[in-house]
């Protein structure tokens, strides 16, 4: 008789427990659901069931700050960097799922609010992945919740939207897993640390730049972005925000472990380069074309393509402080993007309608506290003080300068200058009088956006103004 | 490189003979077609309509839960196979499985996902 399998222990089993938390509030929230008769308290008890998850998980998971641990024989990394990334994507859960008080009909919403829920379980195994089939399994988790979800409207643009990016998704999940199949061939193990120790070989490099395009279009960075527009316009806008956050949490997660953990230093150089390439082109294209947007959610697509690029550009040269810095952009992007998201839900009377630039005119006027929140987090997604965007951003700046990238500097500074207009554009609309025959003014009667709005703010603001919080918080990745 | 030599030659075997099987027939056959002959190849009747035509949308929702249960019962194998080995552990791990594949059902059951309408 073989030896028994060193099966699991109770170290392992608490390193998944705030992901099995969430989990469950999924199936409590579906459960729970049969047993309720028609009405409006659906969606509240199925949210607030949801968010008691979110937030004990959330808890759970910063109790696990600081110690780290390889569960199931290194495929989980407990600790490290994978708590800040899921406490971003559990923190951008419960804000979309507030948007619009859960997504769909009074009737759908225990389903969907259980999809989003195991969708974040997916993007907090990327966060922690250690192998290639952690990675996998995670990114297919939150991808196949997200084709639902995207779908989840009566909309045509919705169905539109769930089918571009069931096709496009897959094809990039065909990518990366026929790269992780490569990197299995040339190393003989789904460790990632393993690859790192192999001897360099043509079939490592060809499977990590397969793998790197798979994750490069999760990101949506420039010739893997076309599908992310249509997707974000389409799909209702709480998935948009969930989305534009959580996935890139996870898909950051990955690539960050794979740059810094998992390829061998001797070449880690040349298979990176193509992927720092990609991002400064993702910064220029992704603000150049934002300012021809008109439709709001099209608009945080593009501008989201070019803040995407500023942090894997914090990567370059594979610094230690530049890991913290992109995490730390990354949170001050999730603060920002949530607040702008919130501001377009308290614009909307149905949260599942689209919104036109047009209908930031003047609103000032109309609604002033509104219309200063919208400004604040502009003023951070162009990057200019006092906020988070600021910080964040002289931080990526520092760091790929003094990893003796110039040109990726010159470069973010050229994006932050176009992205100015794109975002001032918007400030400029608002603070214009207009006649308000010609405006389309909605609001909507949820008022669970208005926290969302004062979190962030508050976020944005503390970041912006305590900037050496980075480095000191946030630690490494082994 | 040279274990990948025989999934190399497996390669250009298969497309060799995947090539041979389809297209020698068509060089060495010899046709001579009448009506019969033309007729599509089926049992019993006459095909009236294309194949390709509409059906109901709810052969898809009895399709999809198939295939859903279908897979998640496939799952059990290799539990079983390794029941033993597994001990304790693999027995509350499939308990944990039967539950929330029992919730799904459940929940398919009540939302009237069985009822052909």
């Amino acid at each position: 008789m073989s030896p028994p399998i060193p099966y699991v222990n109770s170290a392992d089993l608490h390193a998944l427990l705030p992901t099995t938390v969430i989990a469950a509030a999924g199936l409590l929230a579906l459960v729970v659901d049969l047993f309720m008769s028609a009405g409006r308290a659906r969606r509240w008890i199925a949210v607030a069931i949801a968010a008691a998850g979110l937030v004990i998980a959330g808890v759970l998971t910063a109790q696990q700050y600081g110690h780290s641990y390889p569960a199931f024989g290194g495929a989980y990394m407990q600790g490290g960097f994978a708590v800040v990334l899921g406490e971003i994507a559990i923190f951008a859960t419960l804000v979309s799922l507030g948007l619009g008080i859960g997504i769909g009909r009074d009737d759908q919403v225990a389903g969907t609010t259980a999809i989003v829920l195991w969708s974040t379980c997916g993007a907090l195994l990327m966060a922690g992945a250690g192998n290639l089939m952690m990675i996998f399994l995670g990114l297919e988790l939150l991808s196949l919740g997200l084709y639902c979800l995207c779908a989840m409207s009566v909309r045509s643009a919705a169905r539109e939207s769930g089918l571009k990016y069931l096709l496009l998704s897959s094809m990039a999940s065909g990518f990366l897993l026929y790269g992780m199949a490569l990197l299995f061939g040339g190393t003989g193990s789904v460790a990632l640390a393993a690859i790192s120790a192999a001897p360099p070989s043509p079939l490592i490099a060809l499977g990590a730049g397969l793998f790197l395009v798979g994750i490069a279009f999760k990101l949506s960075l420039v010739p893997f972005h076309s599908w992310t527009p249509d997707v974000y316009e389409g799909a209702p806008l709480s998935v948009t925000a969930y989305m534009s956050v959580v996935t890139k949490a996870g898909a950051l997660g990955v690539l960050g472990r794979f740059a810094y953990a998992a390829l061998p230093p001797a070449t880690a150089n040349a298979i990176l380069l193509p992927v720092w390439t990609v991002a400064a082109i993702s910064m220029i294209v992704g603000n150049l074309a934002a300012l021809q947007q008109i439709d709001m959610k099209r608009l945080l697509a593009y501008s989201g393509i070019g803040q995407v690029g500023y942090i894997v550009a914090a990567f370059a040269g594979q610094t230690p402080l530049g890991l913290r810095y992109a995490i730390f952009y990354l949170a001050a992007y999730t603060f920002m993007n949530l607040g702008a998201f919130a501001v377009v839900a308290l614009m909307l009377k149905d949260a599942d309608g689209s919104l036109g630039v047009g209908a930031f005119a003047g609103l000032a006027y109309r609604r002033p506290w509104l219309a200063a929140a919208m400004t604040f987090f502009l003023l951070s997604l162009a990057g200019l003080p006092p906020t988070a965007g600021f910080t964040g951003k002289i931080l990526i700046l520092a760091s790929s300068v003094g990893a003796g990238y110039w040109w990726l500097s010159v470069l973010l500074i050229a994006g932050t200058a176009i992205s100015v207009y794109v975002y001032f554009k918007i400030v400029r609309a608002m603070f214009v009088r207009v006649d308000e025959a010609h405006v389309r003014a909605e609001r909507s009667t949820n008022p669970l956006p208005w926290i969302s709005i004062a979190v962030c703010a508050a976020a944005v603001f503390v970041l912006g103004i305590y900037p050496l919080a980075p480095s000191d918080i946030i630690p490494l990745a082994k | 490189m040279t274990p990948y030599g025989p999934v190399a030659i497996y390669l250009a075997v298969a497309l060799a003979a995947a090539l041979l099987f389809t297209v020698l027939p068509g060089l060495m056959a010899q046709r001579k077609p009448n009506a019969v002959k033309s007729e599509a190849y089926e049992c019993g009747v006459e095909p009236t309509s294309d194949v390709s035509g509409r059906f109901p949308v709810r052969f898809y929702l009895i399709a999809m839960l198939f295939v859903v249960f279908d897979v998640e019962a496939a799952s059990f194998y290799p539990w079983a196979v390794q029941m033993h080995q597994l001990r304790v552990f693999g027995l509350l791990e499939m308990i944990v499985f039967v539950i929330v594949l029992g919730i799904g059902y459940a929940y398919v059951w009540k939302r009237g996902g069985f009822q052909w309408r």
